[in-house]
Formats: structure tokens, sequence, C-alpha cells
């Protein structure tokens, strides 16, 4: 028999401090003051993509539903366009909150696996950091040989003939000083 | 120590706990213990709640059996209770001004967290109180007589519900209305929620009872321009805009408008919100009232260019044999004389153009909710039928509520009716077209008597109900089904899904919110209002429809947003609040004007330039100036500014500021 997994929530599944911490972070404060009225779902142009609407990752992170919103699509979804923003009747900053909540995803390694976009995230920093440019190929190739092979395999053609017309350059262009980039961008972290 | 009459002073201190009030912060017994210790103080006491009869028979007895002389009563502010103690006082036989308030509660227990620290203020302000109280002299209060008549300004239904009350009840009602009929935003309204009781057949009765009753004069199309004086005997000029149409010769009869150069209306109607059209002549709807005709001179070739063969003049005069017309007419100004006020001026609607996503002004067929309650009313520009720009029925509706409310970005307030009368407009439009309904709503807001069996009625409607703020009307289409309609987005946020739904017809439930003059209003009336603009009461629960003017009542809309039930029931206490003081017939004063010493006063007019009440005169033949006792606020501008030092405030007289400061500082 397949088990039917409980929906219900109770509250020793829930995390009633992530909302503080999340508050805590500058210009997520105001968080309380969403009435819940979906403006911001249906102005956001990438929301029918989203697996929660912006408008519920406000009332989850508020309620301690902290798995499910660090765990969630949206985060990564989010094109930082401040349509939300623009309209919110209650000035809820809902980008900024997305910002600190992707932090709080990345801390916490709680991103969502085999999803593309936080791989290209990664995938970008890593190779910057390393060459001080970005390779297209490179790029994207670590991240779909990552997330999906059986989709490299497919892209294949489209690769093919990008590369003959030299779109697509194989050559891994560097900068003369990945050791200062390094310090700096260690730096930015607090990492010295 | 021996007072200024002559009386040595006997003081009796009362230090009031107010339950918990006082008691839980400030220790009481501490203070009384204390107030034994100050001068001429004969009696302490401590009560717990000495606003209560045993309270005030505390000190109705020290007076009779000590002989007290000077009454403090440590408690809430004066405000509350200043009035119960005073009579108390008076009724122990003393001169009710002998008594002094310290107030520990407002100043002490309720904004002081650490409870030594509140023992200490308080008693520092009760020493105030007992060497402020030495001073004290027995005082007369005024009465001045209250002019019987009273102003109305506004005549929607709340104005004209005042007006049929304090007329039946034999009161001369001046009803100023600044438009050319009365009747307000209901006259425009085909039914009313929840009963959907026929607006017109409810409202035209009170309407003609207003044109005919003798105790109402009605002036449309005439404005307030200056108001002078003080409760109970007011000085307001009206200024009557020309109409140029003799209002007592017209009969409302249509011919001249009928004649009118212009075959057909062409210029949008106001009443009409747009929808409909007018000529420069006309009569904004049939059941006006007064029903005569008005010229708009901004559209009326005569006024333009002085060239009109003026038909209807013509019309009129060898037709109907009224000779009505006159080009020449003038704005007139009338004074009249009145003892109260009431204010009901109602609201105006968001003006949505202000929210560029919903396309209003740019889609012919986005609405307002206004324009489509002319388009359901039967007397309207469609004869009631609900259609587009085009002349096609609507097939789908889209209602979008809190349009301009419940937002920071325009108003944050909850406009209060737009929930029902959105409910009203859906059941409406389905009746008359059986379109698609969507209403898109944040929050269904239905509570009222009737209000929320009305939601459930329409719920069996078939209305689809979207809880979710549209984001945007456009034209801008994705698939064959939308094509040729308008688009709303949405977030069903019961769902938790973005909508996008084609329709061919929006309507905007705008907000309400002050009128635009407002803001001179309350000037012209010396009254408050709220940070929004609304018009602000006394009290929000206990005086609701007073003002902090004395005199000045409000009632209806321009308060805050209401429905018709609400509007009405606060007509009707506006009308109580003035009726008890026009039949009370005297008002009484405070006795704590300012009076000006003859002898030091060196005739040099500083003070009567600065009086904000115009209460001060220059009397040439003494050479002094005299204050009018009836006229001054005690406001103490005048004391301050005398440079003879001839002006002195009673209950405010330096030596009293002085003894009190000095009690303030004897605490360490
Ligand atoms: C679209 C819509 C539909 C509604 N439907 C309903 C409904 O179905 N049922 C219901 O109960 N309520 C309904 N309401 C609410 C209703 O309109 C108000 O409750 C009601 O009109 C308030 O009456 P009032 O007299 O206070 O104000 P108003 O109706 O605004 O009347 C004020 C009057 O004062 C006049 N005035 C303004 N300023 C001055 C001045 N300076 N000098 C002289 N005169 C002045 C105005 O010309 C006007 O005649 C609806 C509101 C809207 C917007
Ligand atoms: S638009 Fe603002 S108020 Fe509305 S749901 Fe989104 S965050 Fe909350
Ligand atoms: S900022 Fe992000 S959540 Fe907000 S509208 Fe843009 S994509 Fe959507
Ligand atoms: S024709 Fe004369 S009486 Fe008739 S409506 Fe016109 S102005 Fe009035
Ligand atoms: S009454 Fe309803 S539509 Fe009007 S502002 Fe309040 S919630 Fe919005
Ligand atoms: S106290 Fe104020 S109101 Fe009275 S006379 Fe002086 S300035 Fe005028």
């Amino acid at each position: 028999m397949i088990p039917i997994p409980r929906t219900i929530k109770y509250e020793s599944d829930l995390d009633h401090a992530f909302r503080e911490k999340i508050m805590a972070t500058q210009g997520c404060e105001n968080i309380w003051s969403c009435i819940q009225c979906g403006l911001c779902s249906a102005a956001c142009p990438i929301s029918i993509y989203m697996d929660y609407t912006p408008r519920k990752i406000i009332a989850m992170t508020r309620e301690g539903f902290r798995e499910e919103v660090l765990s969630s699509r949206t985060l990564w979804l989010c094109a930082s366009c401040y349509a939300c923003e623009a309209y919110c009747p209650q000035n809820v900053n809902i980008t900024e909150i997305m910002y600190a909540l992707k932090r709080h995803a990345i801390e916490e390694k709680k991103y969502p696996r085999n999803f593309p976009i936080p791989e290209l995230a990664k995938s970008f920093f890593t190779y910057v950091k390393a060459h001080g440019r970005n390779a297209e190929f490179w790029v994207v190739f670590r991240v779909w040989r990552k997330v999906a092979l059986l989709r490299l395999v497919k892209m294949f053609p489209l690769g093919w003939r990008l590369l003959i017309r030299r779109r697509l350059p194989l050559r891994r262009e560097r900068i003369r000083h990945t050791r200062q980039l390094k310090t700096i961008l260690s730096n930015l972290n607090g990492e010295v | 120590m021996a007072s200024k009459n002559g009386d040595i002073p006997r003081i009796g201190v009362y230090v009031c706990h107010c339950g918990t009030n006082i008691g839980g912060q400030v220790n009481v017994p501490e203070v009384v213990a204390f107030a034994r210790t100050l001068p001429n103080v004969v009696v302490a006491r401590e009560y717990k709640y000495m606003c209560s009869d045993p309270g005030q028979m505390l000190i109705k007895e020290d007076i009779q059996k000590l002989n007290i002389n000077r009454v403090v009563v440590a408690s809430c502010s004066p405000h509350l209770h200043e009035h119960t103690f005073r009579k108390a006082t008076l009724e122990g036989g003393r001169n009710p001004f002998l008594f002094h308030m310290a107030n520990i509660r407002e100043h002490v227990s309720w904004v002081t967290q650490d409870p030594e620290k509140a023992t200490e203020k308080a008693k520092a302000i009760v020493e105030a109180a007992v060497y402020r109280i030495q001073f004290h002299e027995p005082l007369e209060s005024k009465h001045v007589p209250v002019h019987p008549d009273v102003l109305i300004v506004g005549g929607g239904i709340a104005g004209i519900t005042a007006a049929l009350t304090l007329a039946d009840a034999g009161k001369t009602v001046y009803l100023i209305e600044r438009e050319s009929s009365i009747g307000g935003h209901m006259a425009k309204f085909d039914k009313t929620f929840p009963t959907l009781d026929c607006a017109s057949c409810i409202l035209t009765p009170k309407m003609t009872t207003v044109k005919d009753h003798p105790n109402i004069h009605l002036m449309t199309y005439a404005e307030v321009l200056e108001v002078d004086g003080y409760v109970g005997n007011f000085r307001v000029k009206v200024k009557k805009k020309p109409r140029y149409v003799i209002e007592d010769r017209c009969i409302g009869c249509y011919v001249c408008i009928e004649h009118c150069v212009y075959k057909t209306p062409k210029h949008p109607s106001e009443f009409d919100e747009g929808i409909g059209l007018r000529k420069p002549i006309y009569i904004p709807f049939p059941q006006a009232v007064p029903l005569v005709a008005v010229i708009d001179p901004e559209t009326c070739i005569e006024f333009k260019s002085g060239r009109c063969p003026k038909k209807c003049q013509k019309a009129c005069r060898e037709i109907v044999g009224r000779d009505a017309i006159d080009f020449t007419q003038k704005e007139e100004i009338l004074e009249i004389q009145v003892g109260a006020v009431i204010i009901a001026t109602g609201f105006q609607i968001f003006d949505p153009s202000r929210i560029p996503e919903y396309g209003y002004g740019r889609y012919p067929n986005v609405y307002t909710s206004l324009e489509v309650e002319r388009l359901v009313n039967a007397s309207g520009p469609t004869g009631g039928a609900i259609v587009l720009r085009d002349g096609r029925k609507p097939q789908s509706v889209a209602i979008i509520h809190c349009v301009g409310s419940r937002d920071r970005n325009y108003n944050p307030w909850c406009s209060r009716v737009c929930c029902m009368y959105s409910l009203k407009l859906a059941h409406l439009v389905r009746e008359r077209t059986g379109a698609e309904v969507y209403n898109c709503y944040i929050d269904m807001r239905t509570p009222g008597k009737g209000y929320e069996e009305f939601y459930e009625k329409l719920l069996h409607e078939g209305v689809h109900f979207i809880r979710g703020k549209v984001a945007e009307v456009t034209d801008w289409t994705i698939n064959p089904e939308e094509a040729g309609k308008l688009v709303i987005r949405v977030e069903d946020s019961l769902i938790g899904v973005v909508r996008r739904i084609p329709v061919d017809m929006v309507i905007l439930s705008v907000g309400l919110e002050p009128r635009s003059d407002a803001e001179e209003l309350r000037r012209l009336f010396h009254i408050s209002c709220s940070a929004e603009g609304w018009f602000l009461e006394r009290h929000p629960k206990l005086a609701p429809v007073s003002t902090y003017t004395d005199g000045v009542y409000i009632a209806g809309a321009c308060q805050g947003p209401k429905d018709i039930p609400d509007a009405v029931a606060q007509a009707g206490a506006a009308a109580g609040e003035v009726l008890s003081l026009v039949d009370r017939g005297v008002i009484e004063l405070e006795p704590n004007i300012a009076v000006i010493d003859a002898r030091r006063c060196s005739g040099c007019h500083v003070c009567i330039a600065l009086c904000p009440f115009s209460a001060i005169a220059f009397h040439a033949e003494e050479n002094v100036a005299r204050i009018n006792e009836a006229l001054c606020k005690g406001c103490g501008v005048c004391v301050g500014a005398c440079p003879s030092r001839a002006i002195s405030q009673q209950l405010f007289k330096d030596e009293q500021i002085l003894a009190e400061i000095e009690g303030l500082l004897m605490v360490d």
C-alpha cells in the first residue's frame, strides 16, 4: 500500500522563530502588514510558473512554514523585477523578502535539488570566481550535467549548430590577476 | 495665609483610586498623608471612585461639617469629571470655581511605569493644585440666549433627514445645497442595498416634503461664504449662484429645453456622470427638487457669443407664458442668523484614473460604479438598460472591489459601502443581462442587518466570487477566447493560482473620500479634520455627531464612509443634539474669559488685531479696549500680548499659575 502523507500541520511542525529571522533583515520588517490580497501574485510576470505564489510565500513565512518556503522554487524563479513591490497596497518589500529567503535557503542548503536555477547561480559563481570571466558553454554544461544529463544529450544538436556558427565559444577566457579577485570575493563574504 | 478675597482658605483634598487605574500605580495613602502636611489643608481623604455618589458626598459633607471652602480632587482628566466635581462643590454650598482638579491618571498613572516615581509625581501635582487653589475666587458663569433657527449645509440624504426632523419639531431650517437639486448621491441610484428598494421611491417624497415644508428655507445652487459668531449666535453669509432661470416662475415644464437651439443634447451630463448628455439649459433629473431649469454659462451659446436667437427664452415667454429665463441674473449674497449648524456635505468618489493599471479613461468599457448606477437607473441615459458604449449587451462583467481603498498608495481606509454596492450591482447585472459576473474582492465586508443574507443570496445567484485584488485590466489578449475583450489578471487566492479572465465590461468599485473642498469648509466653521480629511467628531463613540466647536454638528458621509442607514441615523442624532441645544434656549459659558483692567489699558490696540475670535473692540470715548464676554473663548492670546499687562484671564491669573509652578517645584 502506498502511504498517504498527512497534510495537517501541527504547531510542532512549524518554526515560529523563522519570521523573526527574516524580519531582522533590513527591508523585510513590514512583512506583518500583508493583508493577503494577492495583488503581488497577479502582478508578478513569473508567478504562473511558481509552486507557491508570492502571496503564499509571505503567508507561509509569517506562519513559520520554514521547510516549505526554503525549498520552494518560487525564490529561484523570482526575476527581481519589483512589480509586486510597486503595486502592493501595503508597501510590503516582497522582493527584499525573496532575497532574504534565498540567502537562508543557500545557508541552510535547503534549495530545491535538480532545479537548474540554483545550480546555474552556483555554477556561474564558481566559474567567475576561478576565471574572472563567464564562459557560457562551460557554465551551462556544468548545470545540465548536474541536474539532467539526458537533457544535455537532447540539447546536443542545438549546441552543435551554435558551435559551428561560432556562437558558443569553447575557449576559456580568464583575467590576469585571479588571485586578487578571489581575495576580493572572500572579503565580501566575510571569510577573509 | 489669607486668600485675596479675605477668607482663610480651608482646603479639602480628595485622592481617587479610580479602581486600579490610579491605585495600581500610585501609592494613594502616601499621597493623602502628604497632602495633610500642606498649608491650609484641613482634610485629605482617599476613595475608590470619587465620581460615584458616595465620593461626591464626601465633598459635600466636609464643606458642611468642616467648613471647607476650597476643594481639590486628584483623579482623572478635567475633560471627564470637572463638571461632576464643580457640581458637587456647588451642591455643598460653595461657588463651583473654588474647585480645582489635579490630573493624576492621564498625567501620571497611565504614563509612568515606576510606582515610586508615579507617587512622587502625583504628590507634586497635588501640591501644585493646593498652592493654586488658594488664589481661586468665586466666579459667575455667563448665560447667553440661543437663536432658535438652524443651518444645514448639504442636501443629501443626511441633510434632508436632519432638516425634516427639525422642521417637524417646529424649528426654522435653512438648507443650503451646492448643486441645482437636493438628493446627493442617493438620487443617482436605482436600487439600494440590502433590500433593493427603489431609491427614488423612498427619496423623492422626502425631497418634495423639503420643498413644501413651511419651516424649511431651501437654497439650492448656493454655498456658504462666511461664518461669524459662536454657539447659539452664528451669522452666516450665503452665496446664491445665478441659474439664469427665475426659481419662482419656472414650473419645470421642459419646454425651454425642447426649444433650445441645440436640437439634440451634446454636453456630458454631470448628474449622469458623463454617461448621458444634456443641453446648455437642462433639468438634471426628472425628480429634481426644486424642479427648475438651469443654464450652464460654459456651454450656452448666448453666454459664449451673445448671438444666440434665445429660443428657450422665447418659448418660455410665448408658449408657457412664464417668462422665467433671465440671462442677466446675478449672484446674490444673503445673510442669515442661526443658533446651530449641521454639516452634511457627504463624500466624493475616488478618481480611478489615478490607477493606470485599471485603464479607466483608456478603455471605454471600464466604468466606475457610479456610472453603472446611472446605467441601471430607470430614469438614466439608457432607461435602465445595461449596455456597453457601443450598445452591445455585455456577456461577462468583472466587478473590482477596493479601488482606491485599503491601499497605502491611495487611500488606506476601507470605504465600508463598496462591498455591499458591488453585490447590489452584481445582482442587477445578472438580473438584467444574464451575464457571467466575477466579483474580485480582498475581503467580503458585509456587517449590517440583513447584509450577510444579501451576500448569501448572491452566492445562490451564481456570481463568481474570486478572492484577490486585481492587478491589471488589459486589452492585450493571448488567445482567441480573449479576442476583442478586456482581460483582468487576478490571483484566485483561495485556490492559489493566478487567473486571466476575459470580460466585456469592467466595473470599478471606487472608494469614498472626503470632498476636495472639505478643508475650506472646515476652516469656515472652525472644526477639525482627521488626518485623512474626514470631519472629526468630538468623541468616536460617545459624541459621534458633535465637533470641538460648540453648536456645530456633523452627519452623514462627511464624517467618514457610511451607507444610507447609518447616514440617516447620524442625521437623526445631529437633529436631536440641535434640539437639545436650541430648546434649552440659553447656554452657559465657561468664565475663563479675559478681562481688561481699564485703569491699566493704554489703548494701544495690540490685543484687538490678535484675538482670533474678534472679541475685543475699542471704545474711543474712554480710549480703552474692552472684551465681549460672549465672544471670548479664553484662549489667552491677548493676555500675553498686552504690553501694559492690563489683561488677565479668569482661572488662569498670573498668581494662580505662579503658585501652581511653585507647588510643583516644592517636591524634590
Ligand atoms: C456607487 C455607490 C453606490 C451606493 N449604493 C448604496 C446603497 O445601495 N445603499 C446604501 O445604503 N448606501 C449606498 N451608497 C452609499 C451612499 O451613497 C451614502 O451613504 C449616502 O449618499 C451618504 O449621504 P450624505 O447625505 O451623507 O452624502 P451625499 O449623498 O454625498 O450628499 C451630500 C450633499 O451635500 C452637498 N454638498 C457638498 N458640499 C457642499 C457645500 N460645500 N455646500 C453645500 N452643499 C454641499 C452635495 O452636493 C450633496 O448633495 C453607495 C455609494 C456609492 C458610491
Ligand atoms: S500585494 Fe502586498 S498585501 Fe497583497 S498579498 Fe502581496 S504582499 Fe500581501
Ligand atoms: S520581484 Fe519576483 S516575486 Fe516580485 S513580481 Fe518580480 S518576479 Fe515576481
Ligand atoms: S420653459 Fe420656463 S417654466 Fe418651463 S422649464 Fe423652462 S424655464 Fe421653466
Ligand atoms: S467595503 Fe469592501 S470593497 Fe469597499 S474598501 Fe472595504 S473591503 Fe474594499
Ligand atoms: S482670551 Fe483669546 S478670545 Fe478672549 S479676548 Fe483674549 S484673544 Fe480674544
